[in-house]
Parts: structure tokens; C-alpha cells; sequence
């Protein structure tokens, strides 16, 4: 009987250990990823880099100032794109919970949230490129869109599912027109919970460089135009990082940290905001 | 001379194919409370809600019928203007949780796009607040938000939102069942001011509530109005056989 | 049941006993008094106390029912009803101790010539009766039988105004029973009451079970 139990005692032991072990073998590659980055990069980020464009091949020097510029743009058209449609059809998806067209929306943003980053591209290009005849700042945040959109959607229905039915009841009671009760009543109490959705639709494409390929290609110059090809921090590491040329790799690694603080603030900051503006229901 | 305000002419309310509400005929007369009480599944939340034209907001509710307010068929009317006339306060408090008290109490306004003068929104807001015995307890801290108070004071903070829009007719669904019994009389206080501006009709599970706060009690009893009368006769000498079961406690 | 249900059977039962009780009262005292029985007389004088006891019993448990159960409509006026039902029994219950004691002051038998003129025997019968009709009322919900107590009171009320002109006649003729003659003619006074209060009770039936309040009409 000692022994049995002891035994027992001993695999309850061990299991917890293992647990522990692994939690810590997840945190590994963050900081490892964080520290090799950091170690690689942080001695090429000064003024320069950040507000020059890269030099010419041969010349020393340079920056990402393009690139940091051309994120920056894409980013916020693909999220003037994504947000609005996004969601109004998480409003909608949570309004119309047993609707068919509601059931075959959810399971398309479902799906759509699989599909690989590159097929959005290639989509892209075949719909914007192709018939404008070139490559385009707006075509890349199209794609991007295209990628947020599930985020923002889903983020949205799940919030708004969870606020209490009273709520619209009051709101109707008053007197308040559909559209009213959901503007200024339903969205402002799930802000919290939106907004983070948005926020982090844009950390998961703030990094991605197939769907951008085709579509903002790059561009060595400072351009804000968005009909013409934009460049853009994924794609300049992705270049450079792999051009035989030792300047241009010093680009990309500072590329990389600069990515990689942005991602993580931005979600640090999610976890923050989220809490700050969270209504007490 | 008592006038009606409010008059449903052979009203019934659907749910799909389910027949809730059946041929309800009923007059409810100005400055009164009327109380409406009946089994569970007896169809007066649903009547409740019908004379608001918040029923029709269930996904596969109809209703049929005519409710006159003043004489004008609701029915007819935009659900918007119908909703301004005629107010209502629900089971659970539900004070928006964005807001402040101050801008709780004006939200009908403020959410609606009213603009008004702060001297007003003001006024509004101290009278609403003043009718439902809140003024007192809030008048230095308007500016929380309206989650912080307790229970009753939310309740009474709903129907103070209520009364700011001036309606004529204030509608009560089970308005203290989520109350502790101290809350609860205070609200149930309120009914008596309350009536010498507004008509209040108040759908009740406790028939003791309804006993102490009504003029006259409306008994619903599957989908039926079975008896309608002085509250004082109603629970002294029934008339219908249904009633007297239902509030001698023979049946629940 | 529900509980209101059974409280209510449970004080309908209380007040029967109390009413079979006051009746034998009634009863004993009547042959106490044609049979010159002290020891019967005695013994209603003993049973007093527990008429007593059943009326402060009913008069709690009344008590506890309206404060507990809130009752309504009929329940409300049954409670009512058997709240007045009770005081009126304890009455009835004290008029036949009273019959009894006078029983025990007397030395002598009283004379059959005093009965029979003052129809006093037959009077007593029907003040009987007519508690017994009140009880059958109350305990089968028949409001007809309750309504011909009203008439039937009448009798009793045709010998007491009587009383007095009978008793002066039978005294001309026999002015040494006069002793005799006023316990009679208390008796007479005492017996009417009897049915005054069976009339309240019949009352108190109606109301209850047609929520009628007959009342102080004095027509039926």
C-alpha cells in the first residue's frame, strides 16, 4: 500500500515538474529570438538609420527611413479598410445569431482566416495589380486587409456577444433608433474588447511580407504615394537579408529589432489599453 | 371623471405560430397604477411589452390588434415616437455603464442627437432625479459612473432616465424582483408620487406588491385577461374562480 | 395542500369542536335544569374553563394565520368570519354556565307548572336547534340553512316579549313561586340572547361564504 502510493506520489511529482519545464521552454525562443536580434541590431539603429534611405549599393551608410515611412502608410490604409467593414460585420454577426447568411459569413471568416498569407498576395495582384497596370501601395494594403479582417470581425461578434441584452433594451426604450443603439450605445460599451481586436489584426499583419511581394513590391526611395510601389519594413529585411551585400544586411538586422519592438509594444500595449478602457457592465 | 389613456382593443401578440396573448381588452385609466399579475407563462410580460411596441423586437413576434394611447393607435405609429410617449423600466437595472450618472439620467437625449442648452440638461436632470428621492443621495457625485450605485439607487437612476423624457405612461416589468426588500419599498414608494403625473402600469409576480401599490390589478391568466378590477375587490371577493385560486396560493 | 389550505381545514376543525362543545354546554345545562341535576350542573360549571381555553386558542391561531399566511379573499373572510364565530360560541358558552349556576342556587326543583306556562322547555329546545342548524351551516357551506336561522330566531323572540305577561299571570295564581318565577324569566332573557348570537353567527357564514354583509339590516 506504502510503496503504491508513494509511487503515485512520485509520477504526480514528476508531471508537475514537466509542466513547469515546458512553460519554460516556451518563453525560450521569445527571449532568445529577442536577445540574437537585439545583439545583432541594436548597434546599427542610430538617427541615420532611421531617417535616411538606403544608400546605393557600394556606399556605406543608410537607412530604413522608406521603409519605416512605407509601413506606416500601409498600415493605416489597410486599417481605414479593415476596421469600418470589419466591424460592422461583427455587429451584424452578433445582431443575427441564427440567420443563414450569418452562418455562412462566420463560416467564411473562418475560412478565410486560413488562407495562407501568399494566396492573399496573389489574389491581390491578380485583382489590383493586373487591371491597374502596376504595382501599388494600395494593393498591398488590400491584402492586409483582407488579412484583418477575420481578426476585427470575430473580436467584435465575441465582444458584443457578451454584452447583457438590458443594455439594447434600454437603449430601444428610449426611444433610440437601430442604428443609434449600436453606435452610441452597444460599440462604446465593447470599446475595450474592439479595440483590441483591432490593435492586434494589426500586430499579425504589421509582419507580413508574402502578401506584400506582389502587390507594395518595394520601392529604394521615399514615396508616399500610394498608387505607385511602396517599400516596406517585411520586404526590405526580406531583400536585404539576402543580397550578398554586408551594408545591406546591417539594414536588415536593424530592420528586424525595429519590427520586432513594434509588434511587441504593440502588444503590451493591447493587454493595457484593454484593461484602462474596459466598462464595468 | 376618470378618462382612459391607454385602451387595446382585441390585442394578440404571436410568437411565430404560438398564440401568447389572446383578445385582450383592457382600460387603463389616467393618474392610476394598475397592477398585472398572473402565473408564469401567462402572457402579461409579453402585453407589457406590446403596448410599447418593444415585442416586435423578438425575432418572429406579431402582433395584432389596436392599442390606443389618447385615442391614436400605437399600432400605427412609428415605434419611435410611440417608445418617446411611453417609458420603461426593467427587471434588472440597467444603467448604461459608459456613463455617468448625469449623462444616464439625459441619455435619451443625448444619445438621441438632442442638442440642449446645459441649463436645461441640467434642470432635466435634478428634476428627473428629484422625482425618484436620488437627488439627494447623487447631487455630488454625478459624475460617477452609474454602475457604482447600489441596486435600488440603479433602479431608481433607470426610472429617473425614464421620467426625464416626459413620457405619459410608464411601463414597469417586475421592477423589484432583483431588489433586496429595503430597495424594494422604496421603490415601490415611489409609485405613489409617481402616479399623480404619470400612469403606471406594473407587471408584478409578488402579489403582495400588487395588493399595496395598485389601483386597480388586472389578472392574466394563460393568454387571457380573466379579471380586471378595483385592486381592493380583487382581493376581498374575486369574481372569477381562476383568480381566487391564483391568489389564495392554490395555484402558482 | 398548500399550506394556506391546511391551516384553514385545521381551524375549521378547531371551531367545530368548540361548537359540539358550547352545544352540550347548551344541552347539559337544560337537563340539569328540568331534572334538578346539581351534579350535571356542576359539571358545566367545571367545563366552562375549557370553553375558555378553545376560544383563546382559536383567537391565536387566527392571529398567527393573518400574520404569517396574508390571507385573501375567501380565506380573508373565513378567518374573519371565524374570528366573530369564536367570540359569539364563548358567549353562548357563558349563558349555559350561567343556566347551570342558577341551577345550583336553587333549592328546590322548579315546578312543571312554571314551564309549561312560560313555554321556557320548548323555548330552550329551539335555541338549541338552532345552534345545531348554525354548526350544520357551517360545516357543509349550505347558506340556505343559514338564512332560516333568521327566521327561526323569530320564535325566540315571540316568548321573550311574551315573558313578562305570561310570568304576571302565572304569578297572580301562584305569587309563592315567585322566587322560582325570576329565574325563569332570567332563563327566557338568558335563552333569547342564544339566538341573537346564533343570528350573528349566521351572519358571519353569509359573509364569508357570499361575501354578503347582512349586518345590521333588519330586514333578511
Amino acid at each position: 500500500m506504502n510503496s503504491a502510493v508513494k509511487y503515485r506520489i512520485g509520477k504526480s511529482k514528476a508531471f508537475q515538474w514537466l509542466t513547469t519545464t515546458l512553460a519554460f521552454a516556451c518563453i525560450l525562443p521569445l527571449f532568445a529570438i529577442l536577445f540574437f536580434i537585439i545583439k545583432a541590431g541594436i548597434t546599427k539603429i542610430n538617427w541615420h538609420f532611421l531617417v535616411n534611405v538606403p544608400k546605393p549599393v557600394g556606399e556605406t551608410g543608410g537607412g530604413i527611413a522608406n521603409a519605416l515611412l512605407g509601413t506606416f502608410i500601409i498600415i493605416v490604409v489597410a486599417a481605414l479598410i479593415a476596421i469600418p467593414i470589419g466591424i460592422l460585420c461583427g455587429v451584424y454577426l452578433s445582431e443575427n445569431k441564427k440567420s443563414k447568411l450569418a452562418y455562412w459569413s462566420r463560416m467564411c471568416v473562418d475560412i478565410l482566416q486560413g488562407v495562407p498569407s501568399i494566396v492573399v498576395g496573389i489574389v491581390a495582384y491578380f485583382w489590383l495589380v493586373k487591371p491597374l497596370g502596376g504595382f501599388s501601395a494600395l494593393s498591398g494594403s488590400v491584402a492586409l486587409a483582407i488579412m484583418m479582417l477575420p481578426i476585427v470581425i470575430r473580436s467584435t461578434e465575441e465582444t458584443l456577444k457578451l454584452l447583457p441584452d438590458s443594455l439594447k433594451e434600454a437603449a430601444f426604450a428610449l426611444g433610440m433608433p437601430f442604428h443609434r443603439v449600436i453606435l452610441k450605445v452597444i460599440i462604446p460599451c465593447g470599446i475595450s474588447g474592439i479595440l483590441s481586436g483591432v490593435m492586434l489584426s494589426v500586430a499579425r499583419v504589421a509582419g507580413e511580407t508574402a502578401p506584400l511581394l506582389f502587390t507594395a513590391f518595394g520601392n529604394p526611395y521615399l514615396s508616399a504615394n500610394v498608387t505607385k510601389p511602396m517599400q516596406s519594413l517585411p520586404l526590405l529585411i526580406f531583400n536585404y537579408a539576402t543580397s550578398p551585400y554586408n551594408d545591406w544586411h546591417d539594414l536588415a538586422w536593424g530592420a528586424s529589432l525595429i519590427l520586432l519592438v513594434f509588434v511587441l509594444v504593440l502588444n503590451i500595449s493591447t493587454k493595457l489599453i484593454t484593461k484602462r478602457w474596459k466598462v464595468q457592465l | 371623471m376618470e378618462s382612459t389613456i391607454v385602451k387595446s382593443v382585441d390585442y394578440n401578440a404571436y410568437f411565430g405560430d404560438n398564440h401568447v396573448v389572446k383578445n385582450v381588452n383592457i382600460e387603463i385609466p389616467r393618474n392610476h397604477v394598475i397592477a398585472v399579475m398572473g402565473p408564469s407563462g401567462c402572457g402579461k410580460t409579453t402585453f407589457l411589452r406590446g403596448i410599447n411596441r418593444m415585442h416586435e423586437l423578438i425575432p418572429n413576434a406579431t402582433a395584432k390588434g389596436q392599442i390606443l394611447l389618447n385615442n391614436e393607435d400605437v399600432m400605427q405609429m412609428h415605434p419611435i415616437f410611440v417608445r418617446l410617449k411611453i417609458g420603461m423600466v426593467f427587471q434588472r437595472p440597467n444603467p448604461f455603464p459608459n456613463l455617468s450618472i448625469y449623462d444616464n439620467v439625459i441619455a435619451g437625449y443625448k444619445l438621441n442627437g438632442v442638442k440642449l442648452p446645459k441649463a436645461e440638461k441640467d434642470q432635466i436632470v435634478e428634476e428627473s432625479l428629484t422625482r425618484v428621492a436620488l437627488w439627494k443621495e447623487v447631487k455630488d457625485s454625478l459624475m460617477k459612473k452609474g454602475t457604482f450605485l447600489s441596486g435600488g439607487q440603479q433602479q431608481r437612476l433607470c426610472i429617473a432616465r425614464a421620467v426625464a423624457m416626459q413620457p405619459e405612461v410608464l411601463l414597469f416589468d417586475e421592477p423589484t424582483s432583483a431588489l433586496d426588500p429595503i430597495s424594494t419599498s422604496t421603490v415601490e414608494e415611489l409609485f405613489h408620487e409617481l402616479k399623480k403625473n404619470y400612469t403606471l402600469i406594473i407587471v408584478t409576480h409578488n402579489m403582495q406588491q400588487a395588493a399595496r401599490v395598485s389601483d386597480k390589478t388586472a389578472f392574466f391568466y394563460m393568454g387571457e385577461l380573466v379579471e380586471y378590477d378595483e385592486t381592493k375587490k380583487m382581493f376581498t371577493n374575486p369574481k372569477d374562480n381562476r383568480t381566487q385560486n391564483y391568489i389564495t396560493g392554490r395555484f402558482s | 395542500m398548500t399550506q394556506v389550505e391546511t391551516e384553514i381545514q385545521l381551524l375549521k376543525k378547531e371551531v367545530i369542536n368548540m361548537w359540539d362543545l358550547v352545544r352540550s354546554q347548551l344541552v347539559k345545562a337544560k337537563n340539569s335544569m328540568l331534572n334538578f341535576d346539581k351534579d350535571l350542573a356542576r359539571e358545566v360549571v367545571l367545563k366552562e374553563r375549557r370553553v375558555n381555553g378553545a376560544e383563546l386558542k382559536i383567537d391565536r391561531d387566527c392571529e398567527n394565520i393573518f400574520a404569517l399566511l396574508s390571507p385573501v379573499a375567501v380565506d380573508l373572510r373565513f378567518v374573519l368570519a371565524v374570528l366573530k364565530i369564536n367570540s359569539n360560541l364563548e358567549r353562548i358558552g357563558d349563558i349555559a354556565e350561567g343556566i347551570a349556576k342558577y341551577v345550583l342556587s336553587v333549592e328546590t326543583p322548579f315546578k312543571k307548572e312554571i314551564l309549561d306556562a312560560t313555554y321556557v322547555t320548548k323555548m330552550y329546545d329551539e335555541a338549541i336547534n338552532i345552534l345545531e342548524d348554525t354548526l350544520a351551516a357551517f360545516e357543509n357551506e349550505d347558506t340556505i340553512l343559514a338564512r332560516s336561522v333568521f327566521k327561526k330566531d323569530e320564535f325566540l323572540d315571540d316568548i321573550n316579549i311574551r315573558a313578562n305577561k305570561l310570568i304576571e299571570d302565572y304569578l297572580k295564581e301562584h305569587p309563592e313561586d315567585i322566587d322560582q318565577a325570576l329565574y325563569i324569566l332570567s332563563v327566557i332573557r338568558k335563552l333569547e340572547r342564544v339566538g341573537d348570537q346564533s343570528k350573528n353567527i349566521s351572519e358571519e357564514i353569509i359573509f364569508y361564504l357570499e361575501a354578503k354583509v347582512l349586518k345590521h339590516k333588519h330586514s333578511h
